[in-house]
């Protein structure tokens, strides 16, 4: 059986942890993401700009009270990743094997 | 987290936490649920009281409900700039309360214009049950669900009673099963989860 290579983007623990994150919500702050996910503002902000560039999420700055606020969703082409990736994982359980 | 390679077991697992904790940020202080409540429970035994003529009132109690309105707008605004994250069922619970509150004003000012009569408080308790009850399962939380119920049992009541009066005093238990305890509930739960997540 042949599997479907997982995308690279995805299968990375705190990206995946965006993305499933982003999908249950129709928005969600930066603190929100950095707070359900454990992780610093450093990396989170690193892989943030991963997803932004390759179009999965959409991210807007805007000011709340004087203070700046980081506004993120998951764009349609991010829900389909999502979706693939998914259906890739799937694939993999089915097939019994587990790709590392 | 970042680099370290991930089993399909780990993903999914990783995919399932992040949806449950995304699941269960729900923003809920209950101040909306206290305010309506409480503004109905005054409201209609004024209205009772005046009407009954045991007391002199120099305007009609409903007024209280612009204050009211007046009062969500802030607290609305408020609590949109404290919210960190918007549910797609955060948007379904508010449409409900939308058709909700042109349905009521719909059937008081109409009601109170046409001079109806009765009917228009038993309909209200209808209408008071219908997104409460809905609220309740939309949030998985009992007291709201009972407070729905317990509006259509009192609508019963009130159909039966066929009595202006005693049908205030019976709309007044019906926001106060439905909004004031479940509010009060809420409020709780909220200041737990505040002093939880912020230590406050």
């Amino acid at each position: 059986m042949e599997f479907k290579e997982l995308d690279p983007i995805l299968h990375a623990p705190l990206r995946l942890a965006v993305m499933s994150l982003l999908l249950s919500v129709r928005e969600a702050e930066f603190t929100f993401i950095k707070e359900k996910t454990n992780s610093t503002a450093g990396n989170l902000s690193v892989q943030i700009t991963k997803l932004k560039d390759v179009g999965y999420i959409e991210v807007t700055k805007q000011f709340n009270n004087n203070y700046p606020q980081t506004i993120c969703r998951i764009t349609p082409k991010g829900l389909e990743a999502f979706e693939l990736y998914v259906k890739a994982l799937q694939g993999y359980i089915h097939g019994g094997d587990d790709k590392k | 987290m970042e680099e370290q390679k991930l089993s399909t077991e780990e993903s999914l697992l990783l995919i399932t936490s992040m949806i449950n904790k995304a699941k269960n940020s729900y923003y809920e202080s209950g101040l909306g649920a206290l305010l309506w409540g409480f503004t109905n429970l005054i409201c209609f035994v004024l209205a009772f009281l005046k009407d009954t003529h045991r007391i002199l009132f120099p305007f009609n109690p409903f007024i209280l409900m612009i204050i009211t309105f007046i009062l969500q707008l802030y607290f609305d605004s408020r609590e949109k700039k404290n919210k960190k994250a918007i549910n797609y069922l955060d948007d379904i619970h508010k449409y409900i309360w939308y058709a909700f509150a042109v349905s009521v004003l719909i059937l008081t000012l109409v009601g109170g214009y046409t001079q109806i009569g009765y009917i228009v408080l038993p309909v209200l308790l209808v209408l008071f049950a219908i997104p409460t009850f809905i609220s309740g399962c939309i949030k998985k939380f009992t007291p709201l669900i009972v407070g729905g119920i317990g509006c259509w049992v009192l609508s019963i009541l009130a159909f039966v009673n066929k009595d202006q009066y005693s049908s205030y005093l019976l709309v007044a238990a019906g926001a106060t099963i439905a909004w004031i305890i479940p509010g009060f509930i809420l409020r709780a739960n909220f200041k737990k989860q505040m002093q939880q997540e912020h230590g406050v």
